[in-house]
C-alpha cells in the first residue's frame, strides 16, 4: 500500500482476506482532510463483507460525501487474526481511505443493528485508543456516536456514548455534522456542545439523564440538564423519492453476505407482526416511485456493473402492481444480463408468480416466513396466512419447477406450549405428503428455528423470552422430529446466544460494565458461533453479580417503567397495550394504515 | 471477436485473491457496456479467463487475459473503455485480436518467473553467500514433498522439486539483495514462489525468514514449445 502506515504490508500479507483492510475500492471516496469542516468515519462492529451488505451504510457515505464541506470514511471491525497483529504491532485501528487512525477523526459513527456485536464496539474503540467511557473523553478524543436499529434502546451502551442519533439519519446527520462544525469554531467545550446538540431533533445525549432506581428497581430517568427534552422523537424522511440515493455505492473487491445492487423500494412495512422490532421503528410506509426506481436501478448497474438488483424493503409483495414494475425491470436490464431478485416474498399464490417473473432460468430457492405453525400462535404474532395459503403457494411454486425451500420458524413465543412446536414437525410431514404427491423429485428444504426475542418497542416488549432449559427442551424435540423427515434440513439458533440479544434487547444501564467486563474477558464477535463463547460471558455475569435470565426472561407490566421508555418510536405505548392485550387474547388485531 | 490483453497489478492491489481479480474485470467490463459473450446453459457466464492467477500479495507486470465479445471491437477501443473503468493500479499494457481457433491463453502457460526483495531488515544479516549456498543446496535436492490438504482435510504429498526450474540470487540497483525463481506453473502442474522461500527458511537455518517477509513480483510468464521456454507475450502480441 502506499498509505501512511508502513507496517500495514507486512501485516496484510499475513492476514487471511486482506481484501477486507484496503480501501481503494471503486467508487470509494477519498477526500482532504485539511479541505471539510467535519471528518467521521462510519464504523461497523462486524466484518467487512456482513457491514459492505449493510444498505444503511452505503445511504450514509453517500448523503455525507455529498456535502463538499463533510467527509466520511469506513472502517470495520478487524477480524481476530488481523486484530492480534495490530496489537503486536502497535498499529490503531485506521479508516480505510485515508488509512488515519480513528482519534484523528471528529465523530466516530457505529452503526448500531445487531445487540451481538457490542463487544466489537468497544474493542474497535479500545484499538484507537479512544477512552471507551464518555466521561473520560477529552476535548481532543473524537465525538462517539450511534445509530441504527439498536439505538431504539441503547441503554447498555450509554455510557461508551456521546450521543445516538434515533431513527433515519440521512437528514439528521448531515444536520449533526453541520451544528458541530459550527459549535466546533465557538469551541464552547466538550460538556456544553453536547448539551447544545441534545436540541436538535432526534439526537439523544446519554450523560443528560441519569437512570433512577428504588429498592433495584428502574424507576425512569431524571434530567441533569434543563435544557435536555423529556421524551426524544424519531427521525424520518417524509419521501424516499426527495433524498437522494446511493447510485455509486462502493464496490466490493470481495465477495460480500449481500454481493449486488440494491434500490430500497419502499421503506416501513403495513405488516404490523407483532414481534418485529423493523416493522414499528421504520413506520410509516413510505414508497420510492416507480420513476425513481426505475432510473435509480439505471444509474446502479451502470456505476457498479454488478449483475444481480435487488429490491429491497420488508415485504416486498407489498410494493403496488410489483408485478408490473418487475416486468419493465426485466426489460430494462435484459440487455445487460441484470437479474432482478426480491428479498421478504410473502407466503402466498401472488409471491410465487413474482418469484417465478425473477428467476426465469435459475430457480434456487424460495424462502417462506411462517413463523409459527399453528394458526392460533400465528393470530397471536399477527401473521396472518393460513394453512391454506402455505399450500397454494407451495402448490404454484412445485408447479412452476421450484426444487428448494426455505422455511423460518421461531420459537418461545408468547403463548407458546409444545404443541405449537409440535405443529412445526406435523407441518413439515404434511408438506413432504404433498410433495411425494405431486413431485417425483428429491426435497430439499431447509427449516430455520430461531428464538424469539423481546424487542423494545413492539407489542411484545413487556413479554418474557422461553428460559434456556425451554429452549434447548424445545430444540431437541425438533431435532427428534426431525430425524423422521428426510429431504429436510433443520438448523437452529444457539439457545445462550439468543439468551444474550433479549438481555441487551431490553436492558438497562446496570449492563454496561458487563459488557466491558465481558470484552475484557475476550468476548468478540458474539454473534459468530466460531468465536461466541457464553461461559466467558457467564463468567462475567457472575463477577457483577447479575444473572441474564432475570434480565431475558423478565415480565414487565405496563405501569412498569422501561428503560427506554423516553425515547419516542412513533408508536403511542397505548397502542403498543392494546396489540398486546389483543395478542394475548387472541384476538385479530387492525392492520396499521400505509 | 476475441481478445487478449495484457496487464500490470502494483502493489496497492496486490492483495486480491484470484475471485476477487475475476469479480473486478467483469464488473469493469459491466461498467464499460462491452457487448460481452456469455456461455450457453442453465447458468450462462461471461467468457473472460485470467491466463494464471496471482497470488495474494504479488505484484506483477505482464499479465494476461482473454474475453469474448459478440461485437467487433478496435483494440485501442477495447483499452481505453476498460481502463477508464480500472482502479489506478491496474494498468493495461497491451491488446490484441486472437483467432478463434486458437488455443486458451491459460493452457499455454507453463512457467512463471518470480522476483523477490526482501522487506525492511527481516534477512537480519543473512549474506548473499549464505543465500546462495541455500539456493544451491535447495536445487541438488532429489525431491521435495510439498504437503496440501485436499478438500476432505487428508494430506497428499508432491514432490514439487521438478517444478523449480531455476533459483538465482541478485542484487537491485540500489545493492539490497533480490531473489530470481523461475517456476514451473500453470496446467501441468507448479509450485507457488512463497512455497519455494519457506523452503530456503530451512535450508539457510534462520528461523526468521518467512515467505511474508518478502514482496514478491511476477515479471513474466512462458510458454514451453518444444521444451524451450518462450515468453507469453511473443505468442500472444500484446
Amino acid at each position: 500500500m502506499s498509505g501512511p502506515l508502513e507496517e500495514l504490508d507486512s501485516i496484510l500479507a499475513r492476514v487471511r482476506k486482506p481484501a477486507r483492510y484496503l480501501g481503494n475500492e471503486w467508487n470509494s471516496i477519498h477526500k482532504k482532510h485539511a479541505l471539510v469542516a467535519m471528518r467521521m468515519v462510519l464504523a461497523f462492529p462486524d466484518l467487512y463483507e456482513v457491514g459492505m451488505s449493510n444498505q444503511g451504510l452505503k445511504i450514509l457515505y453517500d448523503c455525507v460525501n455529498r456535502r463538499p464541506d463533510l467527509l466520511m470514511e469506513r472502517v470495520f471491525a478487524p477480524a481476530t487474526d488481523m486484530e492480534a497483529l495490530m496489537r503486536q504491532y502497535k498499529l490503531p485501528l485506521f479508516a480505510l481511505e485515508s488509512q488515519r487512525p480513528l482519534n484523528e477523526f471528529d465523530v466516530i459513527g457505529f452503526s448500531l443493528q445487531y445487540e451481538l456485536s457490542y463487544t466489537n464496539v468497544l474493542n474497535m474503540l479500545d484499538l484507537a485508543g479512544i477512552p471507551l467511557y464518555s466521561s473520560e473523553r477529552t476535548e481532543s478524543d473524537p465525538l462517539v456516536i450511534g445509530g441504527g436499529p439498536c439505538a431504539f434502546n441503547p441503554e447498555p451502551l450509554a455510557p461508551f456514548f456521546d450521543l445516538f442519533v434515533l431513527g433515519e439519519a440521512e437528514e439528521a446527520l448531515p444536520e449533526l455534522l453541520a451544528r458541530l462544525a459550527e459549535l466546533k469554531n465557538e469551541n464552547p467545550g466538550r460538556k456544553e456542545t453536547l448539551v447544545r446538540l441534545s436540541s436538535l431533533a432526534g439526537i439523544y445525549v446519554p450523560s443528560l439523564y441519569e437512570p433512577i432506581y428504588r429498592e433495584g428497581q428502574f424507576c425512569g430517568m431524571a434530567k441533569l440538564d434543563a435544557r435536555a427534552p423529556s421524551l426524544i422523537g424519531k427521525r424520518t424522511v417524509a419521501d424516499l423519492d426527495g433524498i437522494p440515493y446511493p447510485t455509486n455505492p462502493v464496490v466490493p473487491y470481495m465477495q460480500t453476505v449481500h454481493d449486488r445492487a440494491v434500490i430500497e423500494i419502499f421503506r416501513g412495512c403495513s405488516r404490523g407482526c407483532r414481534f418485529c422490532q423493523a416493522g414499528f421503528i421504520f413506520r410509516p410506509v413510505r414508497r420510492r416511485s416507480r420513476d425513481n426506481i426505475l432510473e435509480t436501478a439505471r444509474e446502479l448497474i451502470n456505476a457498479t456493473g454488478y449483475d444481480e438488483l435487488s429490491l429491497s424493503s420488508l415485504s416486498s409483495s407489498d410494493y403496488p402492481q410489483i408485478d408490473l414494475l418487475v416486468d419493465e425491470l426485466n426489460e430494462n436490464l435484459a440487455g445487460k444480463r441484470v437479474r432482478c431478485s426480491l428479498p421478504s416474498l410473502r407466503l402466498d399464490s401472488y409471491s410465487v408468480k413474482l418469484a417465478d417473473q425473477l428467476h426465469q432460468g435459475r430457480r434456487s430457492s424460495l424462502t417462506f416466513a411462517p413463523e409459527a405453525a399453528t394458526e392460533r400462535l400465528r393470530l397471536i404474532i399477527n401473521k396472518n396466512i393460513t394453512e391454506e395459503d402455505i399450500f397454494n403457494a407451495l402448490g404454484d411454486a412445485v408447479e412452476a419447477g421450484w426444487q428448494g425451500f426455505k422455511f423460518y420458524f421461531m420459537i418461545g413465543l408468547p403463548t407458546e406450549e409444545e404443541a405449537d412446536v409440535e405443529a412445526i414437525i406435523t407441518l413439515c410431514r404434511k408438506i413432504r405428503h404433498y410433495f411425494k404427491d405431486r413431485s417425483g423429485r428429491k426435497l430439499n428444504i431447509n427449516v430455520s428455528v430461531a428464538t424469539f426475542v423481546p424487542k423494545a418497542h413492539t407489542p411484545f416488549q413487556w413479554e418474557p423470552q422461553l428460559q434456556i432449559t425451554g429452549v434447548i427442551e424445545r430444540q431437541h424435540m425438533l431435532r427428534k422430529g426431525f430425524k423422521n423427515l428426510p429431504g429436510f434440513d433443520l438448523s437452529w439458533h444457539e439457545a445462550e446466544a439468543g439468551l444474550l440479544e433479549a438481555v441487551f434487547a431490553r436492558g438497562d444501564r446496570l449492563l454496561a460494565p458487563l459488557l466491558e467486563k465481558a470484552w475484557r474477558l475476550g468476548c468478540r464477535f458474539d454473534g459468530w458461533s466460531e468465536h461466541f463463547s457464553f461461559q466467558l460471558w457467564q463468567q462475567a455475569f457472575d463477577e457483577l453479580g447479575l444473572n441474564a435470565e432475570s434480565y431475558a426472561c423478565r415480565r414487565f407490566d405496563y405501569d412498569d417503567h422501561l428503560p427506554w421508555d423516553h425515547l419516542f418510536s412513533g408508536t403511542d405505548k397505548e397502542i403498543f397495550i392494546r396489540e398486546h392485550r389483543q395478542a394475548v387474547a387472541g384476538d385479530i388485531p387492525l392492520r396499521s394504515g400505509d | 471477436m476475441r481478445i487478449c490483453f495484457s496487464f500490470a497489478r502494483k502493489m496497492a492491489l496486490s492483495y486480491l485473491s484470484h475471485l476477487d481479480m475475476l469479480r473486478l474485470f467483469l464488473r469493469a467490463l459491466g461498467r464499460s457496456g462491452m457487448p460481452l459473450a456469455y456461455s450457453l446453459g442453465y447458468n450462462p457466464h461471461p467468457r473472460f479467463t485470467l491466463a494464471l492467477p496471482l497470488p495474494l500479495g504479488v505484484t506483477a507486470s505482464e499479465e494476461f487475459g482473454e474475453i469474448l465479445f459478440t461485437e467487433e471491437i478496435a483494440p485501442d477501443r477495447f483499452i481505453s473503455l476498460l481502463q477508464a473503468q480500472l482502479p489506478e493500479a491496474l494498468v493495461l499494457t497491451g491488446v490484441t485480436a486472437v483467432d478463434m481457433h486458437k488455443p486458451s491463453i491459460a493452457s499455454l502457460v507453463g512457467a512463471a518467473l518470480y522476483r523477490a526483495v526482501p522487506r525492511g531488515d527481516c534477512l537480519n544479516g543473512i549474506d548473499p553467500a549464505t543465500l546462495q549456498g541455500a539456493l544451491d543446496s535447495l536445487m541438488e535436492k532429489e525431491e521435495i514433498l510439498a504437503r496440501r490438504k485436499t478438500k476432505k482435510n487428508k494430506f497428499v504429498y508432491t514432490d514439487v522439486r521438478p517444478y523449480i526450474l531455476d533459483l538465482e540470487t541478485g542484487k537491485n540497483e540500489d545493492g539490497s539483495l533480490t531473489l530470481k525463481l523461475l517456476l514451473q506453473a500453470g496446467s501441468q502442474g507448479g509450485v507457488p514462489p512463497a512455497y519455494v522461500i519457506e523452503q530456503l527458511k530451512q535450508e539457510t537455518g534462520f528461523g526468521s525468514f518467512h515467505a511474508f517477509d518478502w514482496q514478491i513480483h511476477r515479471e513474466r510468464l512462458f510458454m514451453k514449445e518444444d521444451g524451450v521456454l518462450q515468453p507469453l507475450s511473443e505468442r500472444m502480441g500484446c
